[in-house]
């Protein structure tokens, strides 16, 4: 039965740090719009950069 | 038919064929704004936009010019400036109706030259820019908003928001708080009602208990400040209300398994404590969302009236002032389609007018010199000049603003059945709690405490905390599967007792357009062609009447050119086709002659020069639904009546049609609100229907206020229940729905009265073992959840409204 006196402690502090990076996640703007981010990654196509001549250079 | 436009989804019109060119294919478009918009986003390399879109976009508008708000009179007052050369001002667009509109402004913002930070938030509809001045003019950045199809208004409620935002965030971390605590104190909990059982050792048994203080500590002190705070303000008040006793079971609850878990005897009770914590949040945060979603109240005021204006100065020429810089006396030309920035005198000859925003009706009315023109109502036709009388607090618009909030404060808020019961039987559980502690004082001092605790934990309030919002979610999403969203929470038992509804006329009854309903042919021409050249003449008009007639214009018959077209404002439109000259207007107007007395208002003349050729009868067209919802109401008993601003002979007409008895028109905002207080004195319950913002203030007056869906923003925002299908027919369906929640959450109540008055007494005595006491409290609660469940919603609904749903799914509590 020991172990349950490891073990316990050791399942608050994951729950401390579960707290803990969903209070981060609240003040970083992660919960305040929950809509359109899931749009986002659907439509992103930025143009390809040209390709850089100089360093193209043969060598 | 016709088919819907591509950009904006309205029907094109008869005649139009306009075509935008987006990704290599013609989509047909209904006008030169649309067409504009819908090549502009495509240039951008934004076509995507019409993929991600869920709703169709706004119709554009004209193109405009912005410049004025380079001014720096003007920017002090929107515009934010930071310390390293940048500037911040937040946008109110109007039309940024989903995501997929957040996407494209983002986009077509981010890519400009001195933009530093765009940050879009669709469910406030604003948008906050951060970029460099010296690059880039905050005009050109509004440009290109509006070239998008969309209107923006810059917007000083910036600090409002930050507040907003501060408070939903505090607000979710404590419920998260107060969730993840209940689960792990429940956990160990359930540990020592085994060690009841099967015999624990008082070493183990204490170590749990401890972790259980460890967890429920922060859910108590964190999670729960938002009950002490509410019980302050109770105690200042020197009232005692749901907050006060909430804190004292919340504290003794703790306070006394803390007592026990230090002094190591008697019986610990965390699991409880953050239970009730984390329900009344649950119920609290969901009721806070739905709410913000509802309530911006004064984004739509400021929309209504403009911020700029112009002024004509001493030297004649006109300028463009902000607003607030205009003074009682100034003199100001207003544009066609654009609002009038303060009360005044009209200067003009004529001008016609939309005041929809103070009687609702949206038939242009006709004002003459010397007469006043409303801030906020909308120029028809002009530019018109007028003379500045009341500016800011002393308008109409502000007054209408007033009266709303009157209303709303006047408004008895009655308590909802549960929150009163409960309240009560707290109290009552207290005064218990004491007599037991004080009469075992007298025989038995050493259980004094266990005995008073026990009677705590036996009347815990769980089914109680339960029962309502159980039963409101159900209630809420049953509702919402309908169409029908419920902003507040306290609307379902006043809902249930309503016995008389009163509809407003124009945009809820009627729809706001005008039918062809017959046609008298005077001339020698046919019925056919007399139509075709009255839809040529009203070819470019906006009113009402000319959507009308174009629409009534037989399918697929050419529209001949109509030449020289000419609009007199409150009177007609005149105009040549094939060499000939027509008139068609009113009755005086066509035929060049001063009119009868007493002419039809709804009749449409159309004369060419040698008389009238004929007599066009138009009417409001009804909502195909409005006969049906009425015959249903009146079949659950409720009585029915109508409030309309409009005349007393159209009035009349729509209610002949549906039946209606009890009606009154002509009735300013204040009229509907003295009929409506005049029929609650009588004592009924009353419903009151509507659509407009000047409804706004009658709806707040009402016992249960009911806005359409396809209503204005302020309307809905004073509503108790939103239409999101804009269906009349779901109002006896949502009656029908309240009636069966008030029944469940009866039953419930009395389910956990009768399971508290059985359990006390015993607790009384110290006769409850732990495990009996748990068993009793969870029972409790799964009745009272399985009784909930009961609460659905009709299974023939319509599948119009189950499309409407999606769009408001953001505030859907379940």
């Amino acid at each position: 039965m020991n172990i349950v006196l490891v073990l316990i402690p050791l399942s608050l502090v994951l729950l401390a740090a579960g707290v803990s990076a969903f209070f981060w996640g609240v003040n970083h703007a992660q919960f305040d719009d929950l809509d359109t981010p899931a749009l986002m990654p659907l439509a992103e196509d930025p143009p390809a950069p040209a390709p850089d001549r100089d360093d193209a250079s043969p060598k | 038919m016709s088919a819907a436009c591509f950009h904006c989804g309205e029907a094109i019109p008869h005649g139009v064929a306009l075509d935008a060119c987006v990704n290599g294919e013609a989509h047909a478009v209904c006008c030169i704004g649309c067409q504009a918009a819908a090549q502009w986003i495509a240039t951008l390399g934004l076509a995507d936009y019409y993929r991600l879109r869920s709703t169709p976009a706004g119709r554009a508008g004209a193109a405009v010019d912005f410049s004025a708000w380079d001014r720096a009179q003007l920017q002090r007052l929107y515009v934010r400036h930071a310390g390293n050369g940048s500037a911040e001002v937040c946008v109110l667009v109007e039309g940024l109706r989903c995501a997929a509109c957040a996407w494209l402004i983002d986009r077509a913002l981010r890519d400009l030259p001195g933009v530093r930070a765009v940050e879009v938030n669709p469910g406030a509809r604003r948008v906050r820019i951060e970029w460099m001045p010296a690059n880039m003019a905050l005009s050109e950045m509004l440009g290109r908003i509006a070239r998008l199809g969309y209107t923006p208004h810059p917007c000083n409620a910036q600090a409002l928001d930050a507040l907003d935002q501060r408070e939903s965030r505090t607000a979710l971390k404590r419920l998260i708080v107060a969730g993840l605590g209940m689960m792990q104190a429940m956990m160990f909990a359930v540990t020592l009602y085994a060690g009841a059982f099967e015999g624990i050792d008082p070493a183990t048994r204490d170590f749990f208990r401890w972790i259980g203080l460890i967890v429920t500590t922060p859910v108590v002190i964190y999670a729960a400040q938002p009950f002490f705070a509410g019980a302050a303000r109770e105690l200042r008040a020197r009232t005692l209300g749901m907050d006060t006793t909430i804190v004292l079971a919340i504290t003794l609850i703790y306070v006394a398994s803390l007592y026990e878990t230090l002094r190591g005897g008697g019986e610990v009770y965390f699991d409880s404590a953050s239970m009730f914590v984390f329900l009344l949040l649950g119920g609290r945060y969901l009721e806070m969302r739905a709410r913000r979603h509802a309530a911006d109240v004064v984004d739509a005021l400021a929309r209504l009236q403009p911020a700029l204006a112009q002024r004509r100065s001493a030297a004649g020429a006109p300028e463009t002032v902000g607003v607030h810089e205009l003074e009682a006396g100034d003199i100001v030309v207003v544009a066609v389609g654009v609002a009038v920035p303060a009360d005044g005198i009209l200067l003009d000859e004529a001008c016609e007018v939309d005041e929809s925003l103070l009687t609702g009706e949206s038939a242009a009315r006709t004002r003459r010199r010397g007469e006043t023109l409303i801030a906020g109502s909308v120029v028809r036709a002009g530019p018109v000049e007028m003379r500045v009388a009341h500016v800011g607090a002393d308008t109409v618009l502000s007054s209408i603003m007033r009266l709303i909030e009157r209303a709303q404060t006047r408004r008895p808020r009655a308590a909802l059945l549960g929150d009163r019961i409960a309240a009560r039987f707290v109290a009552g559980v207290l005064a218990l709690t004491v007599l037991t502690a004080v009469a075992w004082l007298c025989f038995d001092p050493s259980r004094a405490f266990a005995a008073a605790l026990a009677v705590l934990v036996v009347s815990c309030p769980c089914a109680f905390a339960l029962s309502v919002p159980v039963a409101h979610l159900r209630a809420a999403s049953a509702l919402a599967r309908i169409g029908v969203l419920m902003p507040g929470t306290d609307v379902l038992e006043k809902l249930a007792r309503v016995d008389r509804v009163v509809f407003d006329k124009t945009g809820t009854l009627t729809r706001d357009r005008l039918e062809l309903v017959g046609i008298d042919v005077i001339g020698a021409r046919g019925a056919d062609a007399c139509l075709r050249i009255a839809a040529a003449l009203e070819l470019g008009s906006a009113h009402p009447l000319a959507t009308a007639i174009r629409a009534a214009a037989p399918a697929g018959a050419t529209i001949p050119r109509a030449e020289m077209l000419q609009t007199i404002a409150g009177a007609g439109i005149a105009g040549c086709i094939d060499g000939q000259r027509y008139r068609i207007g009113r009755t005086e107007f066509a035929l060049g002659r001063a009119a009868p007395a007493a002419t039809d208002d709804d009749a449409v003349v159309l004369a060419d020069a040698h008389g009238a050729l004929a007599r066009l009868h138009l009417r409001e067209t009804l909502r195909d639904e409005a006969a049906g919802a009425i015959a249903v109401l009146r079949a659950q008993g409720c009585k029915v009546a109508m409030l309309s601003g409009d005349s007393q002979a159209r009035a009349a007409a729509v209610a002949e049609r549906l039946g209606i008895d009890d009606f009154r028109a002509r009735a300013k905002p204040d009229d509907k609100l003295r009929a409506l207080e005049a029929w609650r004195a009588c004592g009924d319950t009353v419903a009151m229907v509507g659509d407009g913002v000047n409804d706004a203030p009658v709806l707040a007056g009402a016992d249960v206020a009911i806005a359409l869906g396809g209503g204005t923003q302020l309307a809905q925002a004073s509503a108790d229940l939103v239409l999101a299908s804009d269906r009349l027919d779901t109002i006896a369906t949502a009656r029908t729905l309240a009636l069966t929640t008030l029944r469940v959450l009866r039953a419930n109540l009395y389910w956990a009265i009768a399971y508290n008055l059985s359990g006390i007494p015993l607790a009384a005595f110290g006769l409850v073992p732990p495990w009996l006491a748990a068993i009793g409290m969870s029972a409790s609660s799964l009745f009272v959840v399985l009784n909930s469940l009961r609460i659905a919603p009709p299974q023939a609904s319509s599948p119009r409204a189950a499309d409407a749903v999606p769009a408001f799914a953001e505030v859907l509590p379940a």
